[in-house]
């Protein structure tokens, strides 16, 4: 189901048994960074809390923690490679993180990195290491270093927020008295498409990190359902005009838009395959809703989704071999991953309150999605297999995830 | 409640107009030729004489009051007719036959009333996609515009639009609060 890098042929790996996990993780240690006595009051969590908290959620590795450098436990839990590092104040009051991976049996060191940083950009230094060390270690990209958007509410408004992928450094995107939702990800991550209903009607708006808000093809009514075309950076998205909901193909740079397909039912929830040649999208041409595939041309088009009345929001998984959606049975909706022609579908959650809105992380290793299993709607990250949900909001009601691209060195 | 301001304005001007071809004219007033004249005199400048600005304080009372009952009679219908929802089932854009009943009145208004302009809003309950409920709440809206348009209501004063679930009229996750929000409503403007 996931590719194997070659660098993993040389790897010692277990598969861990978490319910029906068939994910392969490695196992590594973490020791504590070396810091002066008292010189470093953390605002947050220690360096190698933080490596602790991106290793386990990456759906790639089993942290085997140890205080110090123990060879005997990281051999018993074939721990091959450690993680540790050492941090010092500087004059000017910022903090030097020496950041080391090492192999375990021989203490040679494999990667290196020094980051001089505000204590505050101190978690930002440290999800750039590991995601050097999933580059070291698995050949792969790794997700650390990107953010999710999603909706929070805030004094009873619907504001659009990005926090870090792990619920860190929270900040506010929109500001206003109307509803804002259903943020996406702009093309290189410079800013976001949204939903807002100051108009009295749903329209799209976009807004770049530290830019103002700009309206999207306000010719158009009712505008929502975006989506970013991963290679043009083009917008798929549906507009409605009185009861009839087509999908829409627009250039955010021209304001230009075009209608998509020409097809006697409605449509929304469009998503992209990951090269751009394919379409997912909601129809709901036999009643409910129902997923569909399409060619980028509105050509070939097939039905995806057969089992249950409510099948909706489908994503593509980046890797390109499986779908994600959410799908409604007894008033409660659960997400799912099919493969594309509708076969091999897994239900990866379950009993517990409704679970919607599933986003892949940019590797595919990670969903996350919204869930009100503990009363209220927060923010979950899950292996793309089901296993291994965390939490990563609090408080509120947070909903609607959207996953940003790879971050690798751009600065928002 | 801007609309309510618009109406007393709107219903002012009306009335103004109103006044000057009235049949019903109180006794102590001059023949109907003299008294629109009065009427702008006191809106310009003040008559001489106590005899005549005793009529005109009159006048302007009794002016008053009607633009008052108009604008009563006007609110009345308008939270009325926003006060009219009209519910759906699960998943159905179809409109019951209680929901047929209501619209008939609504309609019923709206063709006594021609200055009166309507927005269709389109409500789903908490359950399913915010994307998914915006088609829905779109195609309840269009249902009922579709039935106020076979009404003999003009197609021109209406206007539909989709809230999808982001409008809940009762919060809450049981089968009573979803019934309340599966809805139509309706926003009146006048023209």
């Amino acid at each position: 189901m996931f590719a194997v890098p070659s660098a993993f042929a040389s790897i010692d790996t277990i598969a861990v048994d978490v319910g029906i996990s068939v994910f392969k993780t490695m196992p590594i240690g973490v020791v504590p960074f070396a810091e002066p006595k008292g010189r470093i009051s953390w605002s947050e969590e220690k360096p190698h809390e933080i490596v602790t908290r991106d290793a386990n959620l990456s759906g790639r590795f089993d942290v085997i923690a140890s205080d110090k450098f123990n060879l005997a436990l990281f051999s018993r839990n074939r721990a091959k490679h450690y993680i540790t590092g050492k941090a010092t104040v500087l004059s000017d009051g910022r903090v030097q993180l020496d950041c080391y991976l090492y192999v375990s049996q021989t203490k040679d060191l494999l990667l290196g990195e020094t980051y001089k940083v505000q204590q505050r950009d101190m978690r930002r230094a440290v999800h750039n290491f590991f995601d050097k060390v999933v580059n070291r270690l698995w050949g792969d990209r790794g997700v650390a270093s990107t953010k999710i958007a999603y909706v929070s509410k805030i004094e009873g408004v619907k504001q659009v927020v990005v926090a870090d992928y792990d619920g860190f450094h929270r900040s506010q995107i929109t500001r206003d008295t109307s509803i804002s939702m259903m943020p996406v990800w702009m093309k290189g991550n410079k800013g976001l498409v949204y939903v807002n209903f100051k108009t009295h009607r749903p329209r799209l708006y976009f807004k770049t990190f530290g830019g103002v808000e700009n309206p999207l093809f306000p010719f158009l009514d009712q505008t929502y359902s975006p989506a970013v075309n991963p290679k043009t950076g083009e917008l798929l998205f549906s507009s409605t005009v009185d009861g009839k909901t087509d999908l829409y193909i627009g250039n955010m740079q021209t304001g230009k838009a075009r209608k998509f397909a020409y097809l006697k039912s409605n449509q929304t929830s469009p998503a992209w395959s990951p090269f751009a040649t394919e379409v997912l999208f909601t129809s709901d041409r036999g009643g409910g809703p129902q997923i569909f595939v399409m060619g980028k041309d509105g050509s070939d088009m097939r039905r995806v989704t057969f089992m249950g009345r409510y099948n909706e929001r489908a994503s593509w998984s980046p890797t390109g071999d499986r779908i994600a959606y959410t799908s409604m049975d007894n008033g409660h909706m659960n997400i799912y991953t099919c493969a594309l022609d509708g076969s091999d579908i897994t239900q990866l959650t379950s009993n517990a309150g409704n679970n919607e809105h599933p986003t892949w992380s940019p590797d595919g290793k990670l969903i996350a999605f919204s869930s009100n299993r503990t009363g209220s709607y927060q923010i979950y990250i899950m292996r793309a297999d089901g296993s291994n949900v965390t939490r990563i909001t609090k408080g509120g009601e947070n909903t609607s995830p959207t996953w940003s691209w790879f971050y690798d060195e751009i600065n928002p | 409640m801007k609309n309510i301001t618009k109406i007393v304005l709107t219903a002012g001007f009306a009335c103004l107009a109103l006044v000057a071809c009235s049949k019903k004219q109180p006794p102590a007033t001059e023949p109907a030729a003299e008294e629109a004249p009065a009427a702008e005199a006191t809106a310009t400048a003040a008559q001489p004489g106590p005899n005549a600005d005793s009529l005109a304080a009159e006048q302007a009372r009794l002016e008053a009051e009607r633009l008052e009952a108009e604008r009563a009679r006007l609110e009345a219908l308008i939270n009325q007719i926003m006060s009219e929802d009209v519910y759906f089932d699960f998943d159905r854009s179809e409109l019951t036959e209680k929901a047929r009943e209501l619209l008939a009145q609504v309609g019923e208004l709206l063709l006594k009333e021609q200055r009166f302009t309507i927005t269709i809003e389109g409500h789903t309950d908490a359950r399913g996609t915010e994307d998914y409920n915006f088609t829905l709440g779109a195609k309840r809206a269009m249902k009922v515009k579709e039935f106020l348009i076979a009404y003999g209501v003009s197609a021109d004063r209406m206007e539909s639009v989709s809230y999808g679930k982001e409008n809940p009229k009762v919060e809450g996750s049981t089968e009573e609060a979803y019934s309340q929000n599966r809805r139509a409503n309706f926003r009146v403007n006048i023209k």
